[in-house]
């Protein structure tokens, strides 16, 4: 077993919040299929046999009790669940999982949805024996319209500025433009190493990591890190250009050290990968280099080493805004093939169902009704002279005759009263949209679900 | 101003059709406007310095020549009639040169800066022009940065200023100059220069952040270009010049551009060269590695046996491991020439000698068993027996006599003696002028290497030379290289410029300390706030002590501050204990004694018990009250003693029941130090009469 994988599905989706508060993020629909099926789908095509989830007893119990939520995969599941409200972050749950470390992890998030090759950023791990590896994508620009977003997002977000080596695939900045206040500060001496360093800001992190068991053990007693993006990765990231895991001397000392596990210095120098003896061998006999232009040792003689894959092409989507929701919804059939219609369903056989939509297991279709660009979940029922557009309609809704559904998102076991007209709106699951209802542009809840504050 | 822009318009519009058409025309400047080269450059001024034998405005001319220009300008200061001779002897003046050099010479200039405002105010550029100093050696073809540059300039319509052009080489090449060391961040696809900056001395690289908000999603930075010191410029550069009077380097320009960029819109780009060529001749060292390269051949086709400057006499054989020979040269038996060797006309080598990675002028006379690495020497040098040169500079007609020997780095300026039986330290500096002659003539700020001095000549005293310097038959005066009077920019003028050996030991070092602050501020930002909260609260009963404040507000104050900081209650009332105590510190510095300091306290609490009182009230307050407390007296173990009166104060001033503080001394005591304390015998003292007169009440109480 070279990697195991550790499934991160304890979110709670609080960037969208609309629709997790009734179906936690792991099983929010996504094509008909749960959310967490993705990232699982991932791991089983390159091969994984067994899997870590992390995630919520609610989850836990949804999983194993509703069909409608039942997994299909041939994996072993093994699922930890941690406490809902203890506000644990990802490194908070990899600590509470280190038992079951046995080997370097390759961890995973739950709203990953992505055709990536996972082997490249495997391979990148492999090749340099490094302590982290990650995938990011460039950005994409979500066209379709968000249900209750007045105008468009105002792109004056904070941005992450990631450096790069003019290979592209050593990690040697990150920071987010919230921490620049006083401006992107780089020591000459990484640039004196990597002299040709890439910035780039318009990259969304996949959150998906390779990492040495090293790094699992150092959270084990580093317990002020929580999280794993927020904290670690920029910790390992700046680590690598520090003197104590540079020098090989220093290391050797703390080594003996380290079973007396005094002081703070020896428990960050933990991390760094140790070269195993035969490698070393290699590394001093072999005339390889990773860099040009002076004649200092591979890698210049760090130990601890960050790698990134940065997807030019491809999909992948990390569903944490509804945005990112709805965009998912409209690539997922893209990414499987399976019958877009389920043998289950009942369709009329007067109904018009374009190409590109997916209808449910066990879902009743009406005549005359037209369905473009959605996807219908299970055990829904569609009436007659309904015109579905650009939607998603989560399980067991009951849409009555004719009305009309335009972008919007219909959450579980919602009832449309007949003739309504609904554009652009997300309506909460079990309400009941009143007959004749006009709605354009809504957040549609119930009173219970509004914010606290 | 506005006629200019007139003008420009008009300019533009006839241009479309000429551009084409139009000569290309640089503007050499001959003219270094710094004394790097001195003393050397007393005598001849930098440009005619001879790098493999032949001057480097040659090598300048011949870049530009080469690579398209059919106009030139030179702009002369210093020695200005020296150029003048020796471009109208050359090739460049002859009928048939495609290229037209034009001289202008004037003592006026000061910098580049004046330079180009004659530029503009002689109006000579009329289109896009190339701006290069008269000791770049260089064989890139800038013919595509230029057709890159008037692409921009088309699209962008004149946004685009200017063109550097930048040779890529690592960090540590030979050839990059650690003065001209430079990090550029640019846009990657535009290639525009957004942050152009000297890294020289820095630890640290900054880079603002507005750099970045150009809506490009994606920059690089690089430290791996030389700066080749050829920039393709547009006439605007030359009427900024004339704008910004205080303009005086092209580094000020590029500053002042990037920085302004914004309200003039005016843009820099760069264009990277991989495989040319070039670099700029500015200290010694750069001498030694662009000398160098030119024998090594990495300026092909500029190399010595071209005799590009086609001037009679100046060929010479080109053999394996690099070896030139001109016509005329003469070796004694047994003289090896090992590799990278350039040796000019008419020059006669004794027997018995070991010559490597050597430049030897014309009409030199070496002698035997003579040692040459890395030496510069330059025409009618004559060098006895049993000499050794290692990396030095031996200028024209200097005499080196018997068993000298040069360490590295050392000068000979023109026509110096040296010896016999000598040995010149490393970095030895002989000129035949008195160092004191140039002195007198210091007092211009802006005195550029190229001034005149020759007035002085005959007020120069007469002085001897010193044979302990110079040897028994020496002439000539040792340059100290640092004087005293000036600073670190002295530093960087010396000759062989700046040794390229950064201190890694206190580099990481400091960024290992610097690292753990960092460390400790991302993971425990909460201790600098409880840190400025501490220092509020001390603010707070400063204040309310000098002006007499009710104790009312200060709760009320110190109760805002605690939500600002976001502090709980616990921490609130640890640290107003603990300023409360360190107070008389504060007023009166830590060498109190123990009686000034209880003197000074107690007045205190009994002033500020109200405050106490408010934030004490269950009995876990009390407790964490009183660990503070103790906390405070383990630090200042001096003043243990005062603890007991503390305690009895707080005691009687009703802020410390007694029960808390006996279950304080009976409970939890963890190391060593607070058991030691509890064993203060006016602490027991102190908690015997407290059980006791707790036990006459118990039984007072039955």
């Amino acid at each position: 077993m070279e990697l195991q994988a550790v499934l991160m599905a304890a979110g709670g989706g609080s960037r969208m919040m609309d629709l997790t508060y009734n179906t936690p993020k792991p099983l929010l629909p996504v094509g008909n299929k749960p959310l967490i099926w993705y990232p699982l789908n991932l791991l089983e095509r390159v091969g994984f046999e067994e899997v870590i989830v992390i995630t919520t007893k609610e989850v836990q119990k949804m999983i194993s009790t509703d069909p409608k939520m039942k997994l299909d995969v041939k994996m072993k599941l093994d699922v930890v669940c941690i406490q809902e409200d203890a506000d644990m972050g990802t490194a908070d749950a990899l600590r509470h999982i280190q038992q079951k470390v046995k080997t370097d992890i390759l961890v995973v998030s739950c709203d990953l949805i992505t055709d990536a090759a996972l082997h490249e950023v495997v391979d990148l791990f492999r090749a340099h024996n490094a302590t982290l590896s990650m995938l990011m994508s460039k950005a994409h620009e979500f066209t379709e319209t968000v249900p209750g977003q007045k105008g468009k997002k105002k792109t004056g977000e904070q941005r992450d500025f990631v450096g790069v080596d003019g290979t592209g695939k050593r990690l040697l900045f990150m920071a987010n433009e919230a921490d620049l206040d006083e401006g992107l500060v780089i020591r000459k001496s990484i640039m004196r190493k990597h002299p040709r360093m890439h910035i780039k800001t318009g990259l969304v992190d996949a959150h998906l990591y390779c990492l040495k068991k090293s790094v699992v053990d150092f959270l084990a007693v580093n317990k002020s890190i929580s999280s794993i993006r927020g904290e670690l990765v920029p910790y390992l990231v700046h680590k690598q250009f520090s003197k104590s895991t540079n020098s090989p001397k220093v290391n050797d000392e703390t080594h003996q050290n380290l079973n007396k596990n005094d002081g703070n210095v020896n428990l960050e120098i933990q991390i760094s990968s140790r070269d195993e003896e035969l490698l070393r061998l290699t590394q001093e006999r072999s005339c390889w280099n990773d860099h040009r232009g002076d004649m200092s040792e591979a890698y210049h003689g760090g130990r601890l080493r960050c790698y990134v894959h940065i997807m030019d092409e491809g999909i992948c989507y990390r569903v944490n805004t509804i945005a990112a929701y709805i965009e998912a919804n409209r690539l997922a059939p893209k990414l499987f093939d399976e019958p877009a219609v389920h043998p289950s369903a009942v369709i009329s056989e007067r109904c018009l169902i374009g190409a590109d939509s997916i209808i449910g297991a066990s879902c009743q279709i009406s005549d005359k009704t037209s369905i473009k660009r959605s996807t219908i979940g299970a055990s829904t029922t569609v009436r007659e002279k309904v015109k579905v557009t650009n939607s998603i309609i989560m399980h067991g809704v009951t849409i009555e005759e004719g009305c009309n559904i335009q972008g919007s998102v219909i959450c579980s076991n919602a009832v449309i009263g007949r003739g309504a007209d609904i554009k652009y709106c997300l309506v909460g699951s079990a309400l009941r949209i009143e007959p004749d209802a006009e709605r354009t542009n809504e957040v549609i809840v119930g009173t219970d679900q509004l914010m606290e504050i | 101003m506005s006629s200019r822009g007139g003008k420009q318009k008009k300019g533009n519009v006839a241009s479309e059709q000429e551009e084409e058409e139009q000569p290309l025309q640089a503007v050499l400047v001959a003219d270094s406007f710094n004394r790097r080269f001195f003393p050397i450059s007393k005598d001849q001024p930098r440009a005619l310095l001879p790098l493999g034998n032949v001057a480097m405005i040659d090598y300048t001319l011949e870049f530009l020549t080469s690579t398209g220009v059919q106009e030139t300008f030179v702009f002369c200061c210093w020695m200005s009639n020296k150029i003048k001779d020796h471009l109208l002897k050359s090739k460049w003046c002859r009928p048939t040169s495609p290229n037209v050099v034009h001289i202008i010479t004037s003592d006026l200039y000061r910098s580049l800066g004046d330079v180009l405002r004659d530029v503009d105010a002689k109006t000579l550029v009329r289109n896009d022009f190339i701006l290069v100093y008269g000791d770049v050696v260089s064989n890139i073809d800038v013919s595509q940065a230029l057709q890159e540059h008037r692409h921009r300039r088309k699209v962008d319509k004149n946004i685009s200023v200017m063109t550097m052009v930048f040779k890529e080489s690592s960090p540590g090449h030979k050839s990059r100059c650690e003065e001209d060391d430079v990090i550029v961040a640019m846009d990657s696809k535009s290639k525009r220069v957004l942050h152009y900056q000297k890294t020289q001395g820095l630890k640290k690289l900054q880079f603002p952040m507005n750099i970045f908000q150009h809506g490009s999603d994606e920059f690089e930075v690089r430290h791996d270009l030389l700066d080749c010191h050829i920039s393709i410029c547009s006439p605007q550069v030359a009427e900024l010049f004339t704008d910004n009077f205080d303009y005086q380097t092209r580094n000020d320009f590029v500053r002042g551009i990037l920085v302004n960029e914004e309200i003039l819109g005016n843009q820099i780009h760069l264009y990277v060269t991989q495989d040319g060529y070039g670099a700029r001749v500015s200290n010694l060292q750069m001498y030694d590695s662009v000398s160098s390269d030119m024998v090594r051949r990495w300026v092909y086709p500029v190399t010595p046996e071209a005799n590009f400057t086609d001037q009679r006499g100046q060929g010479c054989t080109h053999s394996r491991h690099n070896v030139y020979r001109g016509a005329g040269v003469s070796l004694g038996h047994g003289s090896q020439m090992e590799e990278n060797v350039l040796i000019g006309r008419d020059t006669s080598i004794g027997a018995n000698c070991h010559i490597s990675n050597s430049v030897i002028g014309n009409n030199c006379t070496i002698g035997d068993n003579v040692v040459l690495d890395r030496g510069y020497i330059w025409n009618n040098v004559d060098i006895s027996s049993n000499v050794e040169i290692h990396q030095s500079v031996v200028c024209d007609g200097a005499v080196v006599k018997e068993a000298v020997r040069l360490n590295k780095q050392c000068v000979l300026a023109y026509n110096v003696e040296i010896g016999p039986n000598l040995s010149l330290p490393e970095g030895t500096v002989v000129s035949m002028h008195h160092p004191e002659e140039e002195e007198e003539d210091d007092d211009d700020e802006f005195l550029s290497d190229d001034q005149e001095v020759g007035h002085s000549k005959d007020k120069t005293r007469q002085k001897a030379f010193n044979p302990a310097e110079v040897g028994p038959e020496g002439k000539g005066y040792i340059w100290k290289p640092s004087v005293d009077d000036t600073e670190d920019e002295e530093l960087a003028q010396c000759l062989w410029g700046l040794v390229l050996n950064p201190d890694p030991e206190s580099d990481s070092e400091s960024e290992a300390s610097e690292e753990s602050q960092d460390r400790s501020r991302s993971v425990s930002p909460e201790i600098d706030d409880v840190n400025a909260f501490q220092l509020e609260v001390l603010g707070t009963l400063q204040r309310g002590l000098e002006e007499n404040i009710v104790c009312d507000n200060l709760v009320l104050e110190i109760n805002s501050l605690k939500y600002a900081y976001n502090i709980t209650l616990k921490e609130v009332m640890q640290i107003l204990t603990r300023v409360v105590l360190e107070y008389p510190f504060q007023l009166q510095g830590t060498q109190l004694t123990t009686l000034q300091y209880t003197g000074l306290l107690l007045p205190l609490l009994k002033k500020w018990s109200p405050v106490f009182k408010n934030y004490i009230k269950r009995a876990q307050d009390h407790l964490d009250c009183l660990s503070a407390v103790e906390e405070l007296f383990l630090e200042q173990d001096t003043h243990q003693t005062a603890m007991v009166k503390v305690l009895m104060k707080m005691y009687q001033l009703e802020i410390l029941e007694e029960a808390a503080i006996l279950k304080w001394f009976s409970t939890g005591t963890t190391t060593d130090r607070s058991r030691q304390l509890r064993k203060n015998k006016g602490l027991q003292k102190f908690i015997q009469w407290l059980e006791e007169a707790e036990d006459e009440s118990s039984e007072e109480g039955e």
